[in-house]
């Protein structure tokens, strides 16, 4: 189709025909769709626990003190010309998705005693 | 015939909804690794397989991945309204007259809506780098408690704190404009919209999905590449699909309001 199909190649927009990772698809997944009447469904408490975590929030002065250290580590003359990618490296989307992909792998199979303590 | 030779009713996992009629080709396990089958009743069918029934099954990455790939193998061939992930019914004959049977005509006005149509995701975030050495060159308090922090290096525990608060909130001031401007030349090139708010501390600008006619799919393209190129380099955006209609398989009345 031609919206999966047309070049990815700009860095200001990216192009996926399906979400890859685990925290894209969670977002995709959950929460969203045709829900149906409580009574009829049925609770499963695996993907109940799977729900819960997967809404978890960095807290917010983790934020705020990666914002202070990410500004500090700024050379502001570098930044007005192309250098600004060679920063990019360690930035902060890989460390949140790293952060949610950790919380996901704890209800892969066998953690069981992780879900009884929750 | 004693009571205990009645079997326990086999609970099924539900992927979504489409009518009833068609033939699909179900060539891929679902979650758990159970084969799909359809559950029909009076025009509308639920695509279903069996749900593990066992106290031990637990719910794995791989199941994640089979309910969307499934989702999406049923939307190749028909229009479907899908379910959650986790949707779980406690049998057939519940899913025909608990759900199916009650929820028919609603059922078919939703397909209706949803026929000829794809979901297209959008996501914005700052780039760090570049917003964050707009908004010191910007703002001379970012810049005076910048060189602050810079000097005491992390000893500056809470001047850290204040200058990574102000950046947050310097960021949301922008954020809003900028998510309303993104949500009103996207939705302009879709039939419905919906966003989910963005969270105060992030680099999160916008969040949403669009309901887009396959017939229109190069013009909602050709906005967002307009959209990303004008944003760059402050913004960077990322679009996923076309996905089923997931976002917008809603039975509530709210919903259709965008007929």
């Amino acid at each position: 189709m031609a919206v999966a199909q047309r070049g990815t190649a700009s860095n200001y927009l990216q192009r996926a025909p399906s979400p890859s990772g685990l925290a894209e698809v969670l977002d995709v997944i959950l929460d969203k769709g045709l829900v149906i009447d409580a009574y009829v469904r049925v609770s499963v408490i695996g993907i109940e626990v799977l729900t819960i975590d997967a809404r978890i929030v960095i807290a917010s002065v983790d934020t705020y003190l990666r914002f202070a250290e990410a500004v500090n580590r700024l050379d502001l003359a570098q930044t007005e010309t192309a250098g600004i990618e060679e920063l990019r490296g360690g930035g902060k989307k890989q460390e949140t998705k790293g952060a949610i992909e950790g919380a996901k792998d704890a209800l892969t199979p066998g953690s069981k005693d992780k879900q009884k303590s929750r | 015939m004693s009571a205990n030779e009645i079997p326990s009713p086999q609970p099924v996992y539900l992927y979504g909804v489409v009518r009833a009629g068609g033939t699909l080709a179900f060539d891929e396990a679902g979650v758990g690794g159970r084969p799909l089958e359809l559950v029909e009743h009076d025009g509308v069918a639920a695509v279903v397989s069996d749900f593990p029934a066992d106290d031990d099954f637990r719910v794995r990455r791989s199941d994640l991945h089979a309910h969307l790939r499934s989702v999406e193998r049923i939307f190749e061939q028909a229009t479907v309204a899908p379910c959650p992930f986790g949707t779980v019914i406690g049998s057939r004959e519940q899913v025909e007259w608990d759900f199916l049977g009650p929820r028919r005509d609603e059922l078919q006005t939703l397909l209706e809506r949803l026929e000829g149509h794809v979901q297209m995701n959008v996501k914005a975030e700052y780039d760090e780098q570049t917003v964050l050495a707009d908004l010191v060159a910007d703002d001379p308090e970012i810049g005076r408690l910048r060189e602050r922090t810079k000097a005491l290096g992390t000893a500056a525990y809470y001047e850290n704190i204040r200058l990574g608060e102000l950046i947050a909130s310097r960021l949301a001031a922008r954020r809003e404009a900028a998510a309303a401007e993104i949500e009103a030349v996207l939705a302009a090139a879709a039939a419905a919209a919906v966003s989910e708010p963005a969270g105060a501390g992030g680099l999160l600008v916008f969040k949403g999905s669009f309901l887009v006619a396959r017939e229109a799919l190069a013009e909602f393209d050709r906005a967002l590449e307009a959209l990303a190129a004008g944003r760059a380099p402050q913004l960077r955006f990322e679009a996923t699909g076309p996905l089923p209609p997931i976002a917008f398989a809603t039975l509530e009345p709210e919903a259709a309001a965008w007929a």
